[in-house]
């Protein structure tokens, strides 16, 4: 897929510019300049843009013209006084005229890089170090990649799942009622038995090997980049809620294998929209192997606990998730204990578990302590009544 | 009737106005000064003093959206504008130099304030700059002894605006029903 990130942006340093201004200009290079610059510190840049209208831009200029650096410079300005050198952009700017002023400059420099000399010694340059050292961003150095904006389903809000759309979402396993308690000990399932566990087998090698690798299953291939914590996957949503919710047959497992992704695959061009976050995506198939029923190595007579909030914007949100979150993080509890005091479905406290399970984020407590002292019954806030108003005017406004 | 709050507050541009607007049943008042001719093709202004905006609640009431300004000069007003909140919203810039000087800045500012209520946490332009991760802040988070939900949010999306303040309000009352 063609991309048309800029291959050979123009590297310019930013001067005379306050966090804002510096900012502004780095997003406005990379998105409406389409990449055409990026912004890098001065010492890496080719040219150099100052703000002439800011407090110390004359000063800047004139110590920069006095060093007699011959790197090209573009002057931002709403006036033309004093401005014989460097190439000006009359503001506001707009783009055809910062694109203008970015070849033109390129030109100057006859597509070859100058290297920066070393900031002058000398009265002059003493003098003006002052003013060079306070105009110093305090923004770090990042480029912004718009192909990562491109990446859309990686960045998307979340899907929130309400109980009457979790069944035809989730799906149920038949023959058994993983709300009935008498039948909870046949409600679990086992992640290895399910795409849920190969994924994570692979995610596991490819992170400790810090190596992009391919998940191979006689399907679609899954890519695993963990420098970037995500994946591709060149399949429909449906198709792999189906796949992720069937368990793996010994003829499918043995087709199953890792391998190392080679450079060129690891750097071809791939659909942008088809790269997710790999923590996204292994809640989501988590959830489908779950439908309902809780991890095989939890115990549902001992307590669990929630490390951290999962980052519920860019997770599916399974019904009443963030109720469970919140209780959990809070202190450890059985899962049933979970589901009884907050008044819903175990199926709901099983499939959540099972997904942040998955991300590591749950566990079983292993302390004698949290497991012999039972956990306190929730106290409504005081203001109950009106977070309830505030929660129903949300939930009311989902976009 | 009783003045109900949220607060929004984070460093100049983590996107409380925008959040703010997200939300709002009305266009949020803002206070806001001109900013550079440079700034203009982008955003107009820059907030001052504070933004303001209401959601309209069933019965009649109303929740009152309040954003402290960006510029630490105007921080005599952050205590008389938390008085009555409900609750901290805290935006984060992930492309700032030190997004955790910042957290730990506006943690400790509204330290009582978290205290007596809660605080979630939503991290900005993570798709601009991917670190540090959301894993990284609970880890910081976990060294000052607190949990509190941190999610990667674009202020522009009513949703992700919309599920922080739910975070925000199961803290408060894990026993809520929507």
């Amino acid at each position: 897929m063609a991309m048309d990130k800029n291959k050979n942006p123009l590297k310019v340093a930013l001067h005379g510019m306050d966090e804002r201004s510096y900012k502004m200009m780095a997003m406005y290079l990379q998105g409406p300049c389409k990449g055409a610059a990026m912004v890098v510190n001065g010492q890496s840049a080719e040219v150099d843009i100052f703000d002439a209208d800011s407090l110390t831009g004359q000063q800047l200029l004139k110590a920069h013209f006095d060093k007699k650096s011959p790197k090209p410079v573009i002057i931002l300005s709403l006036n033309e006084q004093g401005l014989e050198q460097g190439l000006r952009v009359k503001k506001p700017v707009k783009t055809e005229d910062m694109l203008s002023a970015i070849a033109q400059a390129r030109g100057l420099l006859g597509g070859k890089a100058v290297s920066s000399p070393h900031p002058a010694s000398g009265t002059m340059a003493g003098r003006e170090a002052a003013p060079i050292e306070a105009e110093k961003p305090i923004l770090k150095s990042y480029v912004i990649e718009t192909d990562e904006q491109k990446k859309t389903s990686k960045h998307e809000a979340a899907m929130q799942l309400n109980e009457k759309s979790f069944g035809a979402f989730i799906g149920n396993v038949a023959g058994v009622d993983v709300n009935d308690p008498k039948q909870f000990a046949k409600a679990s399932y086992n992640p290895k038995d399910y795409f849920q566990g190969y994924v994570e087998s692979a995610y596991k090698v490819s992170r400790e090997k810090n190596q992009s690798r391919q998940l191979n299953s006689g399907w679609n291939p899954l890519l695993i980049f963990p420098d970037n914590s995500e994946v591709w996957l060149d399949v429909d949503e449906s198709q792999l809620r189906a796949f992720a919710g069937l368990a793996i047959n010994s003829t499918l497992g043995s087709k199953m294998s890792v391998t190392p992704l080679s450079q060129d695959m690891a750097h071809t061009d791939r659909d942008l929209e088809r790269f997710q976050s790999m923590d996204a995506f292994l809640w989501k198939i988590a959830c489908w192997a779950s439908k309902g029923r809780y991890p095989a190595s939890i115990d549902i007579r001992q307590p669990v606990y929630l490390k951290s909030w999962p980052n519920f914007t860019r997770l599916l949100v399974t019904p009443h998730a963030l109720r469970i979150a919140a209780l959990l993080v809070q202190e450890p509890r059985t899962l049933p204990n979970v589901a009884e005091v907050l008044g819903i479905k175990p199926q709901y406290v099983f499939v959540f578990i099972s997904a942040a399970c998955s991300l590591g984020l749950a566990a079983q407590v292993r302390r004698e302590a949290d497991v012999l002292v039972s956990p306190p019954e929730i106290k409504p806030n005081k203001n109950q009544g009106l977070l309830k108003r505030i929660l129903s005017t949300l939930l009311g406004k989902k976009a | 009737m009783s003045q109900y709050k949220i607060i929004f507050t984070g460093p100049v541009g983590a996107g409380k106005t925008t959040a703010i607007n997200s939300i709002s049943d009305l266009p949020p008042i803002k206070t806001d000064a001109s900013a550079s001719d440079m700034t203009k093709s982008r955003k107009a202004s820059t907030t001052v003093a504070m933004d303001y905006g209401i959601m309209n609640l069933p019965g009649g009431e109303k929740l009152h959206l309040y954003g402290t300004p960006g510029q630490e000069r105007f921080d005599f007003m952050w205590d008389i504008l938390v008085n009555g909140g409900i609750g901290l919203v805290l935006l984060l810039d992930n492309t700032r130099a030190d997004p955790f000087q910042d957290m730990k800045f506006f943690l400790d500012t509204f330290n009582t304030f978290i205290t007596s209520t809660t605080v979630a946490i939503g991290v900005t332009q993570m798709d601009l700059s991917a670190t540090p991760t959301i894993d990284d802040y609970h880890f910081q988070l976990n060294n000052l002894g607190l949990k509190p939900p941190v999610f990667a949010v674009d202020a522009r999306v009513k949703s992700d605006v919309s599920l922080l303040i739910q975070s925000l309000l199961y803290t408060l009352d894990p026993g809520l029903e929507g």
